[in-house]
């Protein structure tokens, strides 16, 4: 087991450098002169102004020698300054990512909370009417986008009914209570494609467990219908819900890109659109490292839950 | 020494009724301005964008005004027909007679937020540091003119010119004339884009990332209102940053904002609502103008230029794209409300007739078909789709290739990659920004660095010309050549909409000379 999560982590090395490396050369991949677009079109500034800027960048230097430079600075922790506004990227990632963090975490644990029980239920009642109405609504939440929905929750919720704010950020550590009501609108937003993911693969994998033999013999040893779902079926039903849970990690930073810009939440996801637009490459750069790291971690996490889950699962050295 | 306010009358009457759109919000701004001020309380305003560095002199976007202007002076500032205006200026009065110098009494008495005292040497120091390339300042280009800075004493600063510099004033009124703490600078190196530190009604008291900005009062400041009480009036300014405008316009609705700019869709709505102080801005920015590329077939061909323009009907245009809420462009790119504008210059107007006989003239009776490049966003991705069906009707085919603004612009003028660009343009009042970047054949704008001598000639002489009346004369012939060839044609001037609680008061003032928040005078009515 130790073995396994060592070699585990020594694999993410090689992917969290390719993906750096890929962003990188993308970046650099936009046509132009980089110096020109980093400072934005037009006639801001002139060439002895760029000629700073390219030094300051290393822009002159080739682009291999250019990520060397990058990679060697980001593994003592220095992730330069953006050209944009001269702010430390480093610290600004700090604020930012703990801010979409505390989204994301919020978002996917309001969507674990509504899939579980609501795949559960629906299995159980397979063909009738709760698991219709289940698989109804999970199947609208699929198709809506989040942005949709969450011009829908501020236009019902902030605007109609008054009950929660429709944009802004307070942090959970200055007023609790405030922090959470700001949250509860963009979590939503974010994590109801997700909770209907969840919701039918829930679903599916209990249906299947439920179908097995050793439930059969539960039941015909007289235990109660719920303890045998609960007792008996969820856990062994969990696995592939796990998966699908860990993977939607990764859902959940792409959405916030789009509902961290609708609510004003100050987040890596828009601090990251914000980059992209003017091209500040640091900016850029530090947020899929960071980003990457999250996703990489989740699935790291998601492998080890397996072990956890199913005793059965031993992964050789 | 002389003081030179060369404007007139009719500029200053123009200025003066700008931001009132109709009678009805006449009658509402005189009971607004009977009332008198009152000190205290927060207000709270939105705009779309995260500055791109609070520091006016090193930020690049276009912005940035709306948090820097809350906390710093103009060295000379300008009224919204960018007429000069001593009152609110850190100059006294100056003088721009002698070609080779311009010279600038300051106000006394005035100190940064930090306690630094502004002087002769403060603005030396500032001037040098954005003419240094090392600072990356965004306005050194426009301060070229400058050979040297001098304190002639506490009070009286020159600056020795290389070159007469009639759009001094302007300049001054913009990021470059907002003065910088010597010793805040010196202290903080780079962080200081972040920290600030001026002269302003306002002090930064926070900068949360991303989310906001927090200005407090700055209790030392010079101004005084008009009945000499002190400025501000308002505690605390907080300017959030709601990236989507159908949030910030919820988020008034709701009374978590005081104070919002409205997209045209919304207008509507909120005039017939007597709900909310609503202000207009007439010209508050080109929002749809045609730029070409001179040099490029088939647009280097004059008669073809004039044929595209003239088949376009900029009424369906605003009726369509801007819901009626805009104006249809009657002059060039110095709009409705600059002292530059000329709704007298001959243009190219909607004619289909007059299309087909220019396609006729211009060698192309059939039509052409050539790229039109276009960067998207709600409303322009509509003007482009609405001015490709017009062109379509008298038989130019337009391919329509979109491309992210800042690598649209760069592709179009740097680039040369496609005859036309459908764009919109920022409000710029002084007129030799537009005349040097776009008309002169050096000018970033001119995508096909065509030469024309006597665009060339007009464009030198009005950058040095101080006399505006003289200026006004210069400005309208470069009209006629520029409107007349159809150089640049702006289809749409943008009207900016602002809406406000009742409670806000000030309204009619919240416009600076760019259409940008100004927040100098907003005060709120308690009770």
């Amino acid at each position: 087991m130790q073995r396994y999560i060592l070699r585990r982590l020594a694999q993410l090395v090689p992917t969290l450098l390719l993906i750096t490396m890929m962003v990188f050369a993308l970046m650099h991949a936009i046509p132009g002169d980089p110096a020109r677009m980093m400072v934005g079109a037009g006639d801001s500034l002139d060439e002895a102004q760029l000629a700073v800027v390219r030094r300051e960048y290393n822009l002159d230097r080739p682009v291999p020698v250019q990520y060397a430079i990058w990679l060697g600075r980001a593994l003592t922790g220095d992730l330069g300054r953006s050209s944009a506004n001269q702010r430390r990227v480093g610290e600004e990632l700090l604020l930012r990512a703990s801010v979409t963090f505390e989204l994301g975490l919020f978002a996917w644990l309001i969507a674990a909370a509504i899939a579980i029980p609501a795949g559960v239920i629906a299995a159980v009642h397979r063909g009738r009417m709760p698991d219709l109405v289940a698989t109804l609504v999970a199947v609208g939440a699929v198709a809506m986008p989040g942005f949709w929905v969450g011009i829908m929750l501020i236009l019902l919720f902030g605007v109609r009914l008054g009950w929660l704010p429709t944009q802004g950020y307070v942090p959970l550590g200055s007023n609790f209570g405030e922090g959470l009501r700001h949250m509860v609108l963009p979590a939503v937003a974010l994590g109801i494609t997700s909770a209907a993911l969840m919701m039918r693969q829930m679903r599916s994998a209990l249906l299947e467990v439920l179908s097995l033999d050793y439930i059969r013999t539960a039941r015909a040893k007289g235990l109660a219908k719920w303890s045998v779902v609960i007792g008996h079926a969820l856990r062994n039903a969990m696995l592939p819900v796990v998966t699908v849970m860990g993977l939607e990690v990764g859902r959940i930073f792409a959405g916030a890109v789009v509902i961290e810009t609708l609510f004003g939440v100050p987040g890596m996801g828009r601090l990251m659109v914000q980059a992209v637009f003017q091209h500040d490459f640091t900016v850029v750069q530090g947020c899929v490292l960071v980003m990457a790291s999250a996703v990489l971690a989740a699935n790291f996490v998601t492998d080890i839950m397996y072990t956890v889950l199913d005793p059965r699962i031993r992964y050789g050295g | 020494m002389a003081r030179s306010t060369s404007m007139n009358r009719r500029t200053v009457l123009k200025g003066a009724t700008l931001g009132a759109g109709s009678t009805v919000l006449l009658a509402r701004h005189g009971r607004a301005a009977a009332d008198k001020p009152q000190y205290g309380g927060t207000l709270r305003a939105a705009y779309q964008l995260a500055p791109g560095a609070l520091d006016p002199v090193v930020g690049r976007s276009g912005g940035d005004a709306y948090y820097w202007r809350q906390f710093t002076d103009p060295l000379v500032d300008a009224d919204p027909a960018l007429n000069p205006r001593a009152a609110t200026s850190l100059a006294e009065s100056w003088d721009v007679s002698d070609p080779k110098s311009v010279t600038l009494k300051l106000r006394k008495g005035v100190v940064f937020h930090d306690g630094t005292p502004f002087d002769a040497a403060a603005v030396k120091f500032n001037i040098e540091r954005l003419l240094d390339p090392a600072t990356k300042a965004t306005p050194r280009a426009a301060f070229g003119p400058v050979e040297s800075v001098e304190a002639l004493d506490e009070h009286l600063v020159r600056f020795r010119l290389k070159r007469p510099w009639g759009s001094v004033l302007g300049t001054l009124a913009d990021r470059g004339g907002a003065m910088n703490s010597p010793a805040a600078v010196k202290a903080l190196g780079a962080d200081y884009a972040f920290k600030p530190v001026s002269t302003g009604p306002f002090k930064i008291a926070e900068y949360v990332s991303g989310s906001k900005v927090r200005f407090v009062r700055n209790e030392k400041y010079w101004g005084r209102d008009e009945a000499g009480n002190p400025l501000p009036y308002l505690d605390e300014i907080v300017m959030n940053i709601v990236p989507s405008e159908t949030v910030q316009v919820s988020a008034l609705k709701a009374g978590e904002l005081d104070l919002v700019y409205l997209p045209y869709r919304e207008v509507s709505n909120f005039l017939g609502s007597s709900a909310y102080n609503i202000q207009s801005f007439e010209g508050g920015a080109i929002a749809c103008t045609l730029s070409f590329n001179w040099a490029k077939p088939p647009m280097d061909n004059v008669n073809l230029r004039l044929a595209l323009a003239t088949a376009i009907n900029a009424e369906g245009i605003n009726k369509a794209a801007f819901f009626g809420r805009a104006i249809v462009a009657k002059g060039g790119m110095w709009p409705t409300g600059a002292w530059a504008y000329d709704p007298t210059v001959p243009r190219p107007s909607y004619s289909i007739t007059k299309a087909k006989e220019y396609l006729a003239a211009g060698g192309k009776p059939g039509g052409f078909e050539m790229d039109a490049l276009f960067w998207p966003s709600e409303t322009n991705t509509a003007f482009a789709e609405i001015i490709r069906a017009q062109c379509a009707a008298v038989g130019i085919k337009l391919n329509l290739k979109s491309a992210e603004v800042t690598v649209a612009t760069e592709k179009f003028y740097y680039g040369g990659e496609a005859p036309m660009f459908i764009t919109s343009w920022s409000r710029y009042p002084e007129p030799d920004w537009n005349a040097s970047l776009i008309y002169r054949s050096d000018g970033y704008y001119n995508a096909g660095k065509v030469k024309n001598e006597k665009l060339d000639a007009l464009v030198d002489e009005g950058a040095a010309t101080v006399d505006i009346p003289r200026r006004k004369q210069i400005y309208r012939q470069v009209d006629e050549i520029v409107l007349g060839q159809a150089l640049m044609v702006p289809m749409i001037y943008g009207v900016t909409y602002a809406a406000a609680q009742k409670t806000v008061m000030g309204v009619e003032n919240v416009f600076g000379w760019d259409a940008k928040m100004y927040l100098h005078r907003m005060w709120l009515k308690k009770g």
